[in-house]
C-alpha cells in the first residue's frame, strides 16, 4: 500500500486516520501514472505581442489554440505576455515536473505540434530507457534455471 | 523490392507450370509456391494436397489471409502501378478509415475509441501471459505491464486498442502456442503516451579527411499499458487479502463520515 500523509495533521487523531484511509484508497485506484489520468495540468503560453519571433505563435492563439482548448478540457490553459522575450510553451505536470519548449519563429502547425506533444506526455525525466518493457511480475511459470528439468 | 521481383518471377513459372494441368484450382494458393525450385515440385502437386496444406498452416486469422492472397494477387497483376501507388499515398498522407484499419491491422493492434471514466479497465494483475507481436518486435506481456513501442499510427493517448497477433498464451497450469498466431485470442491495451526517447547522436567521421558530421535523433515512442488478456481461462487467484482489506475499509469509512 502507499503510505500518504495528510496535509491536515493538526486535526484529532481518529478524524485525521480516517483520512488516510479515503487517500490511500483513491490513489490506489488511480495507481499514479497515466492510467486514464491526464498528466499535464496546467499550460502556460506566453508571448510578445510586438517581437517578430512570435508572429507563429500569435497567429496559433487566434487560430488554433481555442481548439486545442475545448478538446482538451481537463487542462488549465494560460496565456502570459511577456515583451521583449521570445516565446514559449511551458507546461506543469501533476508529478510536479515542468517542461519549458522554446517556439520562436516557429509556424502555426509546429507550434501545435509541440502543445500536443506536451500534452501526450507524462512529465517523467527523459532518460535513455534500460527496457522497453516494464513489469511487476517478471514470470509466471516460474524463472527458468539450469537446474530446471522437464 | 529485389526480393519481391524475384518471388513474382517464380510465381509466374509456378503458375505456367501448374496452368497446365489446373489453372482455376491453384491461383489462390500462388504464395504458397514460392518454394526454391518449383520446377522439381510443381509436377508432382496434387490439388487435394494443397488443400489440405493450406488448411493446415493455420497462418492467420482468416481475415488477414485474405487480404495477403489479395495483395498478391495485386502484385502479380501489375507490380509496377502498385509501387507508384504507394509512394502517392505516402506523400499525400490522407489516409480513409479503412485504409487506417488495415494498417493497423498490418502492425497487429485496433483502435477500439477512448476510455472513458466510467470504464474499470484497469484491474488486478491475474498470473496470466502472452506474447504479443506489434510491428516487428514481441513482447511478453501480462496484465499490469508497460510497454514502450515504436510510435502507433492513428490513435490518441487514452484510446483502448485490441493487439490481435498473439504468438503464444500461458498459465501457471497450462500453454497454448500459436501457429504462429492464435486467432481468438486477444490483449487489450490502454495508450498512455505518446513520447520521444532520449536523444541519439549520429556521428560520422572519415580519417584524415576533414569530415565530421553530428546528427541527434529522438526516436518516437508510444507507451501502452495492457489492461487484460483474453483466450485462456485464469486460474482462481489465492491471494486476494489486499482487495478484502480495501473492501473492509471503505464502509468504515463510510460510516464514520455520515
Amino acid at each position: 500500500m502507499i503510505r500518504v500523509r495528510p496535509a491536515s495533521l493538526h486535526k484529532p487523531f481518529s478524524s485525521s486516520f480516517n483520512i488516510a484511509v479515503s487517500f490511500t484508497v483513491r490513489v490506489s485506484a488511480s495507481k499514479m501514472a497515466l492510467r486514464g489520468v491526464w498528466q499535464l495540468k496546467k499550460l502556460i503560453v506566453s508571448y510578445c505581442d510586438w517581437g517578430g519571433s512570435s508572429r507563429g505563435i500569435r497567429a496559433f492563439m487566434e487560430t488554433e489554440l481555442p481548439t486545442f482548448k475545448e478538446k482538451n478540457p481537463q487542462l488549465e490553459v494560460v496565456t502570459e505576455l511577456i515583451r521583449g522575450q521570445h516565446p514559449h510553451l511551458k507546461g506543469f505536470y501533476k508529478n510536479k515536473n515542468e517542461r519549458v519548449v522554446c517556439v520562436k519563429n516557429l509556424t502555426t502547425e509546429d507550434i501545435l505540434l509541440h502543445a500536443t506533444r506536451l500534452r501526450n506526455a507524462l512529465g517523467r525525466k527523459v532518460v535513455k530507457l534500460k527496457t522497453r518493457h516494464v513489469t511487476k511480475h517478471p514470470s509466471v511459470q516460474g524463472t527458468w534455471t539450469t537446474d530446471v528439468k522437464f | 523490392m529485389a526480393h519481391r521481383r524475384c518471388l513474382q518471377s517464380l510465381v509466374r513459372h509456378a503458375t505456367a507450370l501448374i496452368s497446365l494441368k489446373k489453372p482455376p484450382t491453384l491461383s489462390t494458393f500462388e504464395p504458397l509456391t514460392s518454394t526454391p525450385n518449383p520446377a522439381v515440385t510443381a509436377p508432382n502437386l496434387e490439388p487435394t494436397w494443397f488443400t489440405t496444406w493450406s488448411h493446415f498452416r493455420h497462418f492467420s486469422s482468416s481475415k488477414s489471409d485474405d487480404s495477403e492472397n489479395e495483395e498478391e494477387v495485386e502484385e502479380s497483376s501489375d507490380g509496377e502501378a502498385e509501387e507508384d501507388d504507394e509512394a502517392a499515398a505516402d506523400l499525400g498522407r490522407d489516409y480513409s478509415p479503412e485504409e487506417k484499419e488495415a494498417e493497423a491491422a498490418a502492425i497487429g493492434y485496433k483502435v477500439v475509441g477512448p476510455l472513458q471514466r466510467s470504464d474499470r479497465v484497469f484491474k488486478d494483475y491475474e498470473p496470466v501471459f502472452a506474447v504479443v507481436q506489434i510491428g516487428s518486435h514481441q513482447f511478453k506481456v501480462s496484465n499490469g505491464d508497460s510497454i514502450f513501442t515504436e510510435r502507433l499510427k492513428f490513435c490518441e493517448v487514452n484510446d483502448k486498442l485490441i493487439l490481435n497477433k498473439v504468438l503464444l498464451l500461458g498459465s501457471p497450469t497450462q500453454t497454448v502456442i500459436g501457429r504462429p498466431i492464435l486467432p481468438d485470442a486477444a490483449v487489450h491495451a490502454v495508450v498512455e503516451e505518446h513520447a520521444l526517447d532520449a536523444k541519439v547522436i549520429i556521428f560520422k567521421k572519415k580519417r584524415r579527411k576533414n569530415y565530421r558530421r553530428t546528427k541527434g535523433h529522438r526516436q518516437e515512442l508510444t507507451k501502452l499499458r495492457i489492461t487484460d488478456i483474453q483466450g485462456i481461462e485464469k486460474p482462481e487467484i489465492k491471494t486476494d487479502g489486499k482487495p478484502l482489506k480495501a473492501a473492509i475499509k471503505e464502509p468504515e469509512k463510510v460510516a464514520t463520515t455520515a
